[in-house]
Formats: C-alpha cells, sequence, structure tokens
C-alpha cells in the first residue's frame, strides 16, 4: 500500500554523529524502517480475529500493556479491541487487511506514524526527563507496552530488549519537535544518531 | 496531581486523562421538553464529597471511565468502565 516515505521527517535533523558531551555511555538512536498498521477489532468479533490473527501471523493478540512477536512482525497492544502491528515491511498492510476481512478496520499508518529507538544504558534516565511512566525493571521490561505522553506529545513506547532499547513511535507532523526534546534531555552524557 | 488507576492500563497521571464531567447526568428523551434540557444541559449538583465522573484515558488507551472522586480529599475509591455502574454513597 504504502511505500516508504520518499523523505524520512527526521531526514533533516537526525543526521549521523554525536550530539551533546562526549560521555561514557551516550544514549544510541536510530530510525528503523517501519510499516505501523493499526487494527481494531469489530465488537463481537474478538475470538474470530485471534484465530485470523494466529493463523496470518502465528501469534495471538497481545494481552493489554504487552506486545508479541511473530515472525518480523510485532503486534502492540494499544487500547481495548486495539493492536498496533509493525514491521520491517513491505506488505504489512495488505497482509493484515486480507486476513481480518470482516473481522477488524486495518489502517495504514505508515506515513503517519515515525518510529525512533532509543538504546543504552542510558535511555531509561533520558526518557525519565519526559515520561510519566515506571520504566524500572520491577515495573516494565522487554515485550511491554504503554500509549502516554512523552515531553507533552503523545507517544506509543514499547521496551524490545534489556540493553534497554525501545521503540518510540510518534505522529510524524511532530517527530522533528519530539526529536529535539529527545537529543536535548539526552545532552548530557552525549547522544550518537546511527 | 491524581494518579489514576485505568481499568486497562494501571495507574497512570493525571495528565494523561481529559476530566468530562458528572457522570450521572441522562440525557432526556426527545419529547421531554425544554426545561428538562435546560436541566440536562446547566443543572449540576456540585457535591461537596463523593462523585462519579467521567474521565477520558485521551492520551492512554482512549476509553472512557467512570471514576468515584471526593471532591475534598480527591481520593479515587472506584474505577469502572462506561457500561458499568457506580453506586455514590452519601456525603
Ligand atoms: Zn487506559
Amino acid at each position: 500500500m504504502s511505500a516508504p516515505e520518499a523523505t524520512h521527517p527526521l531526514a533533516a535533523v537526525a543526521t549521523p554523529g554525536l550530539r551533546g558531551a562526549a560521555g561514557v555511555a551516550p544514549l544510541r538512536v536510530s530510525l528503523p524502517v517501519r510499516e505501523t498498521v493499526q487494527v481494531m477489532v469489530r465488537r463481537g468479533r474478538e475470538e474470530a480475529f485471534a484465530a485470523a490473527m494466529e493463523a496470518s501471523f502465528g501469534m495471538a493478540p497481545p494481552a493489554p500493556g504487552h506486545t508479541l512477536a511473530g515472525g518480523a512482525v510485532t503486534a502492540i497492544w494499544i487500547q481495548p479491541g486495539g493492536f498496533m502491528l509493525t514491521g520491517a515491511g513491505p506488505g504489512l498492510a495488505e497482509r493484515a487487511a486480507l486476513a481480518f476481512v470482516g473481522l477488524a478496520a486495518v489502517e495504514d499508518q505508515s506515513h503517519g506514524r515515525t518510529t525512533i529507538t532509543v538504546s543504552g544504558p542510558a535511555a531509561r534516565a533520558v526518557l525519565a526527563r519526559g515520561c510519566r511512566l515506571d520504566l524500572h525493571t520491577r515495573a516494565f521490561g522487554p515485550g511491554r507496552a504503554a500509549m502516554t505522553q512523552i515531553a507533552h506529545i503523545g507517544c506509543l513506547l514499547h521496551q524490545v530488549d534489556d540493553a534497554p532499547s525501545f521503540e518510540l513511535t510518534v505522529f510524524s507532523t511532530l517527530a522533528e519537535p519530539f526529536f529535539h526534546w529527545l537529543v536535548e534531555a539526552g545532552s548530557g552524557d552525549g547522544v550518537v544518531i546511527a | 496531581m491524581l494518579r489514576i488507576p485505568c481499568p486497562h492500563c494501571g495507574a497512570r497521571d493525571e495528565i494523561e486523562f481529559t476530566y468530562r464531567g458528572d457522570a450521572t447526568v441522562a440525557r432526556p428523551g426527545p419529547d421531554a421538553g425544554v426545561d428538562a434540557f435546560h436541566d440536562y444541559l446547566y443543572l449540576r449538583t456540585n457535591p461537596r464529597g463523593w462523585q462519579a465522573e467521567w474521565w477520558q484515558h485521551s492520551s492512554g488507551c482512549r476509553a472512557f471511565l467512570k471514576l468515584l472522586r471526593h471532591t475534598v480529599t480527591h481520593e479515587i475509591r472506584a474505577v469502572a468502565t462506561a457500561t458499568e455502574t457506580l453506586e455514590v454513597p452519601g456525603a
């Protein structure tokens, strides 16, 4: 459906290199290629939807506040009956639309959302400067997800691994101010943009 | 700052929510007359004590929730989804 945008929304600002101080444990930032597909299950079709998800993507719909990975596709719970499917693509929206005919509304959000990966020991401290979620290992971890606000900007956050790495998905129109905040928040120990 | 226990997301900061007012107000039927609609639109009990109120988790899961909140102490005693009912105790 949607090819990657010819120009990445952050192309002008996310040029590779170091920003801020040259600390020993800088925040690592990268811009993964993501197709982002929103899926809203129709009322009363939850069981059939779960079966279709299992058949087409090899996974159950994730529980509230969680993600699940099926092959190259990650499903993120975003609201009751609502999920975001993400993957490197291409063709994720078409796959989802075919898999969920009559069971769910499928919307390709690939151009509307931009995903930023932050990684490294500094990640929690940097995010804490603008995010009100408790991301401590006791309260959060890999496979957990949350819709929230970071630096006053609506953000879908999910933890990928123990590095720790987090994927942050924001509206593309707000990706640039969000990115400026991220670089500012991480400048104390440095931000390395891949 | 309130911490609001969303039944879907867990406890979250108030900043993620949008206050939508008294949850006990019911829209009158189409033939109820102008007085009933006046009361529906303008009259609120504004209690000093427990109040059932709408809060939408607008920056989270977007669900509409009913909260039982004390308007003096801000204590949140109960939370329910939009289709569930909340008993409002006396002041
Ligand atoms: Zn919620």
